[in-house]
């Protein structure tokens, strides 16, 4: 009835934005899974020779990028740091992701299986941490290590600047991407771990994933293409198809091809460097019969930060709903 | 005293609608506060599925528990919050130190931090554990551990302590340890429902027992209650003063007694007689004023032997596992 047998109204639920503060707070600085898995991971060599080997081998990599190119370049004043600095950004960039591809399901897959294999995950369940408690400070405390490896690269990429050819949303857009990769994979090795029995099951599927998600899709890209040309025939020049059917090929072929970490990094930097933009564009319309002239797409970095960020609060939320079910 | 734990008609079933198997079977039963329960059973009659059910980790198929007022089944964190679970495993962090290992669960608890700290230690100094504070959980024995597990499920001062197997792989001297503990807790004020295949200790620390075969609980009760009600013959040994003529004067008085039955010489104790006898404890009292004032015997010793939790379990389990 909208009030209690004494009549006194009941107490109104603070708004969304002043409650989130403290739900902040409790789910992440005041979390106890948090601080028990930082200080576990944080102690002993481990964590050290795993940024240390990570620093060496992007600084390794970086250097031998800049030596050849600096070598192989024919120019009469010198090679030109323009583009000596966009190499090194890519190829930091592009190690990066590799690492985060390979790291992040080590470090998430174990997650919640190995609670089970410790045989503590009884205990945490009947203690008064929340499910979505226990998972965001797991996958946070899993995450904050991804980032912090992302974040020690920082100095490395900031050699581009010194070269120059490197702007402001080339970083911004890279770094958003890597953030993403990173989060999405662990959520989703996480929700994996949450499913499988053990840390090795979890952690195979969840490196399947990874592969699938950036290997598999550009194999699934390269089928699409030849459907692409046929239907526009563009490559076997039959007759010429309907308008709606190219321009909707056309936005599928996109899709997939913004999907992938490595394919979104370039296509996005293509865009910005030949379209001017870190937005929308537009092409012409590859096929006549159509009202329009041209066809509105947007950077691929737009498609890819939102379908990943998707999957991950999917998988966040699976992973929650599957801790907080009771054995049946 | 008001029940604590409550359990109505539970029952638990695993497998598929096509075939399943009932672990627990309509379990009715119901503690008293400040009770010390032992769940008595053989391996596979249904302790660990019912204790599980109770702590919110296993769903029940039918039938309805409630610990501390709350529903297990409606009120899970109600439940979580009045009670310590210790199962039977350890459960430990072993890259975590020991007052971590305890600051961790605290706060899983949702113990203040603030209170963490004397809690923490509280807890250690209780288990015996306090010269260990700084080492790592690996480093510790299995008894010690036991007792870690022990003083976790107590970081948040449950009302009711639910004990799988508390004392199971231990060596004699952390058992003594362990039922020491759980004397201490008991004169707390805590409840403790706890499960165990050794019966001298579940003889020793209980208050009331429950004895479930093959997911059926066939008997439950006060410890003494079910001794006698189970055991409706008392054994009574005494022993007199003088020479094998005293004790042939004891047994033929013995022998017109009302109540009076099956008098022996025990093998192993010369100079005693055993006897069963039928009634009260007025009767008994009557029968021992008789044989002294009576008939003149010297006695020396009457006493009442009791029946083992061992001769309790045997005669109402019947040997099945499921």
């Amino acid at each position: 009835m909208g009030s209690t047998a004494t009549g006194a109204r009941p107490a109104k639920r603070p708004r969304l934005w002043k409650r989130l503060p403290g739900a902040f707070s409790r789910q992440l600085l005041d979390n106890p899974v948090v601080r028990k898995e930082l200080r576990g991971r944080m102690r002993g060599r481990r964590a050290f020779v795993v940024l240390t080997a990570y620093l060496l081998f992007l600084s390794c990599f970086t250097s031998v990028l800049y030596y050849t190119y600096a070598t192989s370049a024919e120019q009469p004043y010198g090679p030109d740091s323009y583009l000596i600095g966009k190499i090194v950004f890519g190829g930091v960039v592009g190690a990066q992701i590799l690492l985060v591809i390979f790291i992040t399901p080590a470090f998430t897959a174990g997650t919640i299986s190995g609670e089970r294999e410790r045989q503590t995950y009884d205990l945490l369940r009947t203690t008064l941490l929340s499910a979505s408690r226990l998972v965001t400070g797991k996958l946070a405390s899993a995450l904050s290590y991804v980032v912090l490896l992302i974040v020690a690269a920082v100095p490395l990429e900031s050699m581009a600047f010194l070269l120059g050819g490197v702007a402001l949303e080339e970083v911004v857009i890279s770094q958003l991407i890597l953030l993403v990769t990173a989060v999405a994979l662990g959520a989703v090795s996480t929700y994996l771990s949450s499913r499988m029995r053990t840390t090795l099951t979890a952690t195979v599927i969840s490196y399947a994933f990874a592969f699938l998600s950036t290997a598999g899709l550009p194999l699934l890209f390269m089928i699409f293409l030849p459907i692409l040309g046929f239907v526009s025939g563009g490559l076997y020049g039959v007759q010429e198809p309907h308008w709606l059917v190219v321009v909707t090929l056309i936005y599928i072929g996109g899709f997939l091809l913004a999907i992938n970490p490595f394919s979104a990094l370039i296509a996005s930097e293509l865009v910005l460097v030949e379209e001017q933009t870190v937005f929308f564009f537009s092409v012409a319309m590859p096929v006549s019969g159509s009202p329009y002239s041209q066809i509105w797409l947007v950077s691929p970095w737009l498609i890819y930060v939102p379908f990943f960020a998707l999957v991950a609060l999917l998988a966040y939320w699976l992973t929650v709903r599957r801790v907080r079910r009771r054995q049946r | 005293m008001s029940a604590i734990i409550e359990m109505r008609g539970l029952s638990k079933a695993y497998g598929n609608r096509r075939e399943s198997r009932l672990a627990v079977k309509d379990l009715t039963l119901s503690i008293k506060q400040g009770a010390v329960f032992g769940f008595i059973g053989p391996n596979g009659a249904g302790k660990t599925t019912t204790m599980r059910m109770l702590t919110t980790l296993l769903e029940p198929t039918s039938g309805e528990a409630w610990v501390a007022g709350c529903s297990v089944a409606k009120d899970p964190r109600g439940v979580r919050r009045a009670i310590g679970y210790m199962p039977d495993y350890f459960g430990v962090y072993d890259d975590m130190k020991v007052w971590e290992y305890l600051d961790f669960f605290a706060a899983c608890y949702d113990v203040p931090a603030e209170e963490r700290v004397g809690t923490t230690g509280d807890l250690l100094e209780l288990v015996d554990l306090s010269h260990r504070r700084d080492d790592f959980v690996d480093s510790l024995s299995r008894g010690m551990k036991q007792r870690l597990c022990l003083a976790r499920s107590l970081a948040h001062d449950p009302t009711v302590l639910i004990l799988d197997e508390p004392a199971s792989g231990l060596d004699p001297r952390a058992r003594i340890e362990i039922r020491e503990l759980l004397r201490e807790l008991c004169s707390m004020g805590k409840t403790i429902f706890f499960s165990s295949h050794i019966l001298s200790e579940v003889a020793d620390i209980c208050t009331h027992i429950g004895v479930i075969e093959d997911g059926r609980l066939v008997a439950a009760g006060n410890m003494e209650e079910m001794q006698r009600r189970l055991r409706p013959q008392r054994a009574v040994r005494m022993r007199l003063l003088g020479e094998a003529e005293a004790r042939q004067a004891a047994k033929e008085a013995l022998f017109h007694l009302e109540g009076v039955t099956d008098i022996q010489d025990p093998p192993d104790a010369p100079g005693e007689i055993v006897f069963d006898f039928g009634g009260d404890d007025a009767n008994l009292s009557a029968v021992l004023t008789t044989l002294v004032t009576d008939h003149g015997l010297r006695i020396v010793s009457f006493s009442e032997e009791s029946s083992g939790l061992e001769d309790v379990f045997l005669q109402v389990t019947q040997g099945i596992v499921s």
